[in-house]
């Protein structure tokens, strides 16, 4: 076996113990905490829900059955693919997930692309240029230490509901994903800025920036064709945890602007111990994750060519 | 380069390196600074234009005109929902949407009178255990269905169907024993005891009569089909419920204001739960009317040129605070006395609300039918001095530590679990004033935050508390058996949260059930209410109120029973 392949199969195994693990704790989470699920199931507190109905719930969802009993069946839908029902909505969970799965990927993907694209050329503009450098730095600190929830607000007041430029509701689809894109991109785009000004600014220094501008290179060549493959390794370090910020921001986003998505869906679905919609969309964001880090290791071969020689 | 000679190992270098980046820089751009200046000018001038365009857009008040039909009227509601089946869910956003899908058998025309709608008219037996309905002829559901007496019984069936898992639905008829068809247009309803709530009970949208072959669809594929004014679209899950006018409308209740179609073509519910995004929503333009201004833009709004705000007293029980009294210190009924006294009430609301809501004297909302006056002479009214006499004399002394009085060396304590998830209307802080007013009479409060878990199963059910505090809307006075009845406790699906145990009250709240006679009835409940504040069972805060925001293009839209906007007769101005 070719060492690319086998390090892919490595991988491979590794995703599904970790799906496995997240799966188990989802499990374990949600029957750790205290309440009676088939009590909010039927409608939480003020729900009226009569003993008859709260033991039609207990039967029809197997909650009277041992826990260990219960994991036992819960691995064995795991392991055919089988999500099960959502106890709130009595829909396929892979339905609904599927069914909102766009709407957050539209948000997610747009702030994404938004927040490096904002951080580079921030970076790329300001590394190495002090006074630049101090301005943007206090825009960055702004934008990383207020939270997107007042961002949210502040834009929507400012953009939508003064200058009625994007609409908050209603169908008009790239127009209406401008400010939560925004939102949600100046929450990872301060943090990447500073990381990939650092690594600029420390390539610059470096013997191969003073070779470069003697040959007659330009600024701007320098910093593009040389300096920023330097600093791209740290910020791929980062882009996990960008995704980890994207993930928990949506929740945040689709709140204020009132959109659906996978944010309102597990929010929901928590409050109401819909167990399966949270286990699939847990599994989900476990698959993401991984693929995510396993396509960013092999672009790090890419980038890097002092990795392609490490051992695999 | 060498490998080597990456950045960890240069990282020592840096403190030099300014000065020599400066004299190597190629090109210096001072483009960012204007950029960034512009950016800033912008969003301020964009903040700074506050409410311009307000004024921009001069609205004529409302000027009295001849409906026109046509156009979509968008709500903006808070909350969201999981089921459309009324006789399902138990949220009142489902409530509001499915009010315009379904009819019901009777209207609720006042606080105690019922009209006709889908019954054109209705007959009760003697014992009060037989209802017969006599149903309108040539009424058809959204999907064709002729109504008949076999469509009000299978939506009674399903409603008390354990496997609906139904919420709340069933629980307002659980008297309901059949149904039986007696022709084609008549149905008759038996209960298993008298109760007369139970027009009431049928009056309200989660009792609104659904198609039978709808119904008969599995559980996933449901959709709600009534013969209601507006029928159903799509639903976009925490996104918008969608509906449409029904042309052929030809059942509106008896205190309808016009006949025939509605005027609206299109009906939007858009789910938006944060508050200040469906404030601006609304005053933006882009829905023309949301539920739930937040009070503290209510004042604003009222100001605002082109829109109305709309404001109405819940029916039902106030927000009212609970005694447990079977458990610690508040068993004596002089310390639940005590607590009742050492609360300035209305201070507290004054201060907390500007206004926007009224203080109350009696746990039954004044707009509630049967509600007494004259039972707020049991209650035990703010007067510190009297708190501290009840205290010394049931034997809680003074000189705790903290100043909090203490007996047998235990300090005064009252559980009162705040649960976060249910929060609204600021009642976190009222109850702030409360603790600080408690204290001043020597009583701790404690308040553990709880989740959702932990408040049903510790604490509702549990019973580990002193305190609870709920409001709850339905315009009948049978709630009073709802919150203090003794078989009525939360585990037993009721609202008892206080606990009370009163063969005295239990008596009269099943006789006002039961009775033919409303002086009977108004005489019991009038009973009830002046016991419950005479033993301090319940200390009354506030009347809840509904705060409709409308845009001024908005007209003729009305209100039921239950404070829900009826869209029937709306429609949309210039």
């Amino acid at each position: 076996m070719p060492p690319l392949a086998r390090w892919l199969a490595r991988r491979l195994t590794l995703t599904l113990f970790v799906l496995w693990g997240a799966a188990t704790l989802a499990f374990a989470a949600m029957r750790l905490v205290p309440g009676d699920p088939a009590r909010i199931i039927a409608g939480g507190v003020q729900a009226n829900a009569t003993p008859e109905v709260l033991e039609a719930i207990r039967t029809q969802y197997g909650l009277a059955e041992p826990v260990p009993v219960q994991y036992v069946i819960f691995l064995g839908r795991l392991v055919r693919a089988d999500l099960g029902d959502s106890y709130q909505l009595g829909r396929a969970v892979s339905g609904v997930i599927l069914e909102q799965l766009g709407a957050t990927v539209a948000l997610a993907a747009g702030a994404a692309v938004l927040g490096f694209t904002l951080a580079l050329t921030l970076a790329l503009l300001t590394a190495g240029r002090p006074r630049a450098r101090a301005l943007s730095r206090a825009l960055e600190f702004c934008a990383l230490s207020t939270p997107g929830f007042w961002i949210g607000i502040l834009l929507l007041t400012a953009f939508s509901f003064r200058l009625h430029w994007f609409p908050v509701l209603g169908n008009d689809g790239v127009r209406a994903l401008v400010l939560p894109w925004i939102t949600l991109a100046l929450s990872i785009a301060g943090v990447l800025a500073q990381v990939t000004r650092e690594g600029l600014e420390r390539a610059l220094e470096q013997p191969f920036a003073l070779t470069a501008r003697s040959r007659g290179a330009t600024e701007n060549r320098i910093r593009l064709r040389h300096a920023l493959r330097h600093a791209a390794l740290p910020v791929l370090t980062l882009s996990g945890w960008a995704l980890g910020e994207l993930l928990a921001g949506v929740v945040v986003v689709e709140t204020v602007f009132a959109r659906q998505g996978l944010g309102q869906v597990i929010v929901s679905a928590v409050n109401g111990r819909d167990f399966p919609v949270v286990t699939g969309v847990v599994v989900l964001a476990a698959l993401t994750f991984s693929l995510i880090n396993t396509g960013l290791d092999l672009l790090y071969r890419a980038v890097d060519p002092r990795m392609r020689q490490v051992a695999l | 380069m060498p490998p080597s000679d990456d950045s960890v190992t240069r990282v020592e270098e840096r403190p030099d390196t300014p000065v020599r980046k400066r004299r190597l820089r190629s090109r210096r751009p001072a483009i960012l600074l204007s950029l960034a200046a512009v950016i800033a000018v912008a969003v301020v001038a964009a903040v700074v234009l506050t409410g311009g365009d307000d004024d921009a857009a001069p609205v004529a008040k409302a000027a009295a005109g001849v409906p026109v039909a046509g156009g979509t009227l968008t709500y903006a509601v808070a909350g969201t929902q999981v089921s459309l089946d009324p006789a399902v869910a138990a949220t009142a956003v489902t409530g509001l949407i499915d009010r315009n899908v379904f009819d019901s058998l009777v209207v609720q025309t006042d606080a105690d009178s019922f009209g006709p709608w889908l019954a054109k008219e209705w007959k009760i037996s003697g014992d009060g255990r037989t209802y017969t309905f006599t149903l309108r002829e040539g009424v058809t559901f959204h999907d064709g269905t002729p109504l008949n007496a076999q469509a009000v019984k299978a939506t009674l069936d399903h409603v008390v169907d354990p496997a609906t898992k139904s919420a709340y639905a069933a629980s307002l008829i659980a008297p309901y024993k059949s149904a039986r068809a007696v022709s084609d247009l008549v149905v008759e309803i038996t209960l298993s005891r008298p109760f007369t709530p139970f027009l009431q009970a049928l009056s309200v949208p989660y009792l609104g009569i659904q198609s039978p072959a709808a119904l008969a669809k599995p559980v996933a594929d449901y959709k709600p089909v009534g013969t209601g004014p507006f029928s159903y679209v799509s639903w976009e899950k925490d996104k918008r419920v969608t509906l449409k006018g029904n042309p052929a409308y030809a059942s509106p209740p008896g205190n309808a204001t016009h006949a025939g179609a509605p005027r609206l073509e299109g009906l939007v519910f858009e789910f938006v739960s944060e508050d200040a995004t469906r404030y601006g929503a609304l005053t933006s333009g882009q829905v023309q009317a949301i539920a739930g201004v937040p009070p503290v833009n209510a004042e604003q709004l009222k100001k605002t040129p082109g829109f109305t705000l709309n404001a109405r007293e819940t029916p039902g029980l106030n927000y009212n605070l609970y005694l447990n009294q079977t458990r610690g210190p508040l068993r004596d009924v002089r310390v639940r006395r005590a607590l009742s006294s050492a609360v300035n009430v209305g201070e507290l609301i004054k201060n907390v609300y500007f206004g926007h809501y009224k203080a109350v004297r009696n746990p039954l909302s004044a707009i509630t039918a049967a509600y007494d006056a004259a039972a707020e002479a049991s209650l035990a009214g703010y007067d510190p001095a009297e708190a501290g006499r009840l205290l010394d004399e049931a034997g809680w002394k003074k000189g705790g530590p903290d100043g909090y009085r203490v007996k047998d060396g235990k300090a005064l304590t009252l559980i009162w679990p705040f649960w976060a998830e249910g929060n609204k209307e600021q009642r976190d802080v009222l109850a702030e004033g409360i603790q600080a007013q408690a204290k001043l009479a020597g009583i701790k409060i404690d308040r553990p935050t709880v989740d959702t878990g932990a408040y049903v199963s510790d604490y509702l059910i549990g019973g580990g508390y002193d305190l609870i505090d709920v409001s709850f809307a339905r315009p009948t006075p049978d709630v009073l058996r709802f919150a203090f009845a003794s078989g009525n406790t939360y585990a037993k699906a009721g609202g008892n949260v206080a606990l009370v145990d009163s063969p005295e009250i239990d008596r009269w709240v099943q006789e006002a059930a039961e009775t033919a006679d409303p002086a009977t009835a108004v005489r019991d409940y009038a009973s009830v209410q002046a016991k419950v504040l005479k033993e301090a069972y319940v200390l009354p805060l506030y009347t809840p109120v509904q705060l409709v925001g409308l845009s001024d293009k908005v007209r003729d839209v009305t209100f039921d029973a239950q404070t829900y906007p009826v869209f029937y007769g709306a429609w949309l101005g210039a």
